[in-house]
């Protein structure tokens, strides 16, 4: 079992393994509203366990979710990355932004990035994104990354709707 | 920690070793049963999956952490036990679980004696502590034959908790308390075994 955790840059962001000095980010994260369609919010228990999480994802799958950071200012403005928690029926692209760090495309910008990752060093090539039917910013998101509505489907008591992504191999001028 | 390897520790009866996928199971079925009712649970499968993926990330975060230990015969797994301090505990824990089934063996005895061992003698900790859950009897009466004393001084982590301090490396060494952890081990390893002076229990 091993804890290697690839880097990918982007033009604008690094894609990086979680470290401890993230944690006040994620734990201010993790008690806001932000959190309302991705299960949260969550005390500093529950942040300090996901930031763990995050990290022995990877030792368990091979594969996870980064910290997005900043190249320009160095700060940790998100999370992307494939996840297969326990109860999930297949490997998921997923992405968060946190508070004040949205509408610059860093989302869209990161999870290209680890999608096409994803697909040429995972083999996962058609992955799903989950999304809360009433998180309208993460679908259109879904849909600009040229996913589609595939079916609704219910995530640990919430509805969700299942889009599934086009294999991003070849494809990054297209976009 | 700044490898990614997780040390592998051998005992006389057991092999502890990091949590690996294939352990999983094991630690879902116990963290969904009341079982782990003194350990934040039941969970639900999500929940669970969270702890044990957190279980190896506390290992990067901290340099320590839980080990999954297995019987060293037959490579099954019997429980886990280690070190934990999520973010703002007072103070790093040596804390314990075994598996249903496997009680009354003494082999949760034997894992945390050999994982504080390692904290004391590898990693340099210059004491310990448990949080416990008053009420978790089993596990109170394995901090006490591990030679740890309940702390009315000492900060607990909400209040529900009761601190129990392990002794200091130095006071362990030498001990009467080290000398009756070995000899209780030796018995649960050979039933044969007949242990001189007083009953343990």
């Amino acid at each position: 079992m091993s804890l290697e955790i690839p880097t990918v840059k982007t033009d604008r962001l690094i894609l990086r393994a979680p470290r401890e000095e993230d944690f006040e980010t994620v734990a201010e994260f993790a008690e806001s509203p932000r959190t309302e369609y991705i299960g949260g919010p969550q005390d500093r228990f529950g942040a300090w366990r996901g930031l763990l999480a995050q990290l022995g994802h990877w030792a368990l799958r091979g594969y996870g979710m980064w910290m997005i950071e900043s190249k320009e200012t160095g700060e940790a403005i998100g999370r992307t990355g494939v996840i297969r928690h326990d109860g999930w029926p297949e490997p998921e692209l997923g992405w968060v932004i946190f508070e004040g760090q949205e509408g610059k495309g860093y989302a869209r910008e990161a999870a290209e990035a680890a999608r096409l990752y994803a697909a040429e060093e995972w083999g996962f090539t058609r992955l799903i994104s989950q999304i809360h039917p009433e998180n309208g910013r993460s679908i259109s998101l879904a849909l600009r990354l040229g996913a589609v509505q595939e079916e609704e489907a219910e995530l640990l008591g919430e509805p969700c709707l299942i889009f599934r992504h086009p294999d991003p191999r070849g494809a990054e001028d297209a976009a | 920690m700044p490898h990614s390897e997780i040390p592998v520790i051998e005992t006389n009866r057991l092999v502890l070793r990091g949590p690996e996928p294939e352990d999983y199971p094991d630690f879902r079925a116990t963290f969904s049963s009341y079982r782990s009712r003194f350990m934040g649970g039941p969970l639900n499968p999500y929940e669970s999956w969270m702890l044990y993926a957190a279980e190896i990330g506390h290992w990067r975060i901290r340099g320590f952490g839980m080990w999954m230990f297995h019987d060293k015969a037959s490579g099954r797994p019997l429980g886990m036990a280690g070190g934990w301090q999520p973010a703002s505990w007072p103070e790093a824990e040596i804390a314990w679980i075994i598996w249903p089934e496997t009680a009354g063996k003494g082999y949760a005895l034997e894992a945390t004696h050999a994982a504080r061992r390692y904290f004391y003698e590898t990693l340099g900790w210059d004491g310990a502590v448990s949080y416990l859950d008053p009420k978790n009897l089993d596990s109170i009466r394995l901090a006490e034959r591990l030679g740890a004393t309940r702390d009315v001084e000492a900060r607990t982590v909400d209040g529900n908790d009761v601190c129990y301090r392990h002794p200091s490396p130095a006071a362990l060494r030498h001990s009467q308390i080290a000398d009756a952890i070995a000899l209780e081990i030796a018995h649960y390893a050979n039933p044969q075994f007949q242990p001189q002076g007083y009953a343990l229990d």
